[in-house]
């Protein structure tokens, strides 16, 4: 079974990386999806839609901060806050 | 070519693929949203109405370009949801005539305030150069638009932004067709920060090729504002029924009429063409193959008329003439 990382890296790799420019770097899971430009604003929110979907939980408004979504490893800990282990 | 067997999106899409039966990744991972949760999004979209209506100079900035989405958003709110409308239009200096006469009719209809901003056309004329011949923006954005496309966009946003906080205008609608922009944004306060940062990628971007730009963007002393100065950004066609013909069937019973100096893509842009020529060359996929896809999958256009606008070639005529108002070589 896939791993809460694997299965956000895997997501993060299909929908904004393979296929994208230079493909051969591996998607770190303390890498910044924002300021290195591997997500954009829309793709933030179809990121977001995303987790709600695949760990059934609501994501409020002001968690939507980079704090919690420019790395995968703060992914995992904001889902974490949410009893998501 | 190969398309998905679902929406419209080619083999040549980066990062497609497909499964045995031919429907593509992004159609298994797209969320759309059942009527259930349509109806949630009115209901939590018509309290946020009523929380402004009537409270400030006007209800709503809506970003209006004359073409078909953005005036049937506009005449939802203004005659539905009885909005008072601003409705801000970015003249790139390739408005086609019919939406010009389009704009001011279709304001005049919804009671709507019309605001034309015009950068002087030397300006723009030098970064759509830019835009044209280089990669400005990160490779996902160029999934979803081309470069010159983002780059108009990019200064729609910011004046739009920009001037609902001069005037404390509470909303700042958009037309996003249902492939454009995920439900999840559609009437969600979107964070300062967020905020920010997409502000800052397109314009970094603009203002490095063109600095004297930067007007009409927001500078990092601006973006500091306090969160409850921020417009709450709006696009209802995410949540309201799509249906293009009917869309079209509406608008044109109200006057709307559709210009036919355009590429099938747009109705209002003559330098649209010129934008997704481009774009195919380079990237060899059509720059309106994501939304299109989008737009499909919501059942908004049949797959076959989806197909059409995304295989279709641009009207020549039309991409030499932006490429001569910019002065752009095709055979370079």
């Amino acid at each position: 079974m896939e791993s809460k990382q694997e299965q956000l890296i895997n997501f993060i790799n299909e929908n904004f990386i393979v296929g994208r420019g230079d493909t051969t770097l591996a998607l770190q899971a303390d890498q910044s999806l924002l300021d290195s430009g591997i997500i954009d604003s829309t793709g933030v929110m179809e990121l977001v839609m995303f987790i709600e979907q695949q760990y059934s939980v609501k994501i409020e408004v002001d968690e939507l901060i980079p704090e919690n979504l420019d790395t995968v490893n703060n992914i995992i800990r904001l889902l974490k806050t949410k009893n998501i282990n | 070519m190969k398309f998905c067997s679902k929406c419209v999106l080619p083999d040549t899409f980066p990062g497609i693929h497909f499964d045995e039966h031919g429907v593509c990744n992004y159609c298994h991972h797209s969320q759309l949203p059942d009527q259930e949760r349509k109806q949630e999004y009115i209901r939590a979209f018509e309290d946020l109405l009523d929380s402004v209506r009537g409270k400030h100079s006007f209800d709503v900035l809506v970003a209006y370009s004359g073409g078909k989405d953005s005036t049937y958003t506009m005449y939802q709110l203004a005659n539905k949801y009885k909005l008072n409308v601003l409705a801000f239009t970015f003249d790139n200096g390739f408005i086609s005539e019919k939406a010009r006469e389009n704009i001011i009719k279709m304001s005049d209809l919804c009671g709507a305030t019309s605001l034309i901003v015009r950068p002087p056309f030397p300006k723009l004329k030098k970064i759509f150069q830019v835009a044209a011949t280089k990669d400005l923006y990160s490779a996902k954005t160029l999934d979803r638009a081309s470069s010159i496309c983002t780059t108009c966009i990019g200064h729609v946003k910011a004046i739009a932004l920009k001037t609902a906080m001069e005037k404390n205008i509470p909303l700042v609608a958009w037309g996003w067709s249902p492939g454009q922009a995920p439900i999840a944004s559609a009437i969600r306060h979107t964070s300062p920060q967020l905020q920010s940062i997409s502000h800052r990628t397109v314009r970094d971007k603009i203002l490095e090729n063109s600095n004297e730009l930067k007007s009409y963007f927001l500078s990092d002393e601006d973006l500091k504002i306090p969160q409850e100065r921020w417009p709450i950004n709006i696009h209802p066609l995410a949540f309201m029924d799509y249906d293009e013909e009917e869309i079209f069937k509406l608008i044109k019973s109200l006057g709307w009429e559709h210009p036919k100096d355009l590429d099938p893509n747009s109705t209002n842009c003559k330098l649209n063409a010129l934008a997704n020529y481009l774009h195919r060359e380079r990237y060899n996929f059509h720059p309106y193959a994501w939304e299109v896809a989008g737009i499909v999958r919501a059942g908004g256009i049949p797959r076959e008329e989806g197909v059409a606008k995304t295989t279709e070639d641009e009207s020549m005529p039309m991409v030499k003439y932006a490429a001569d108002v910019l002065g752009i070589d095709l055979n370079k």
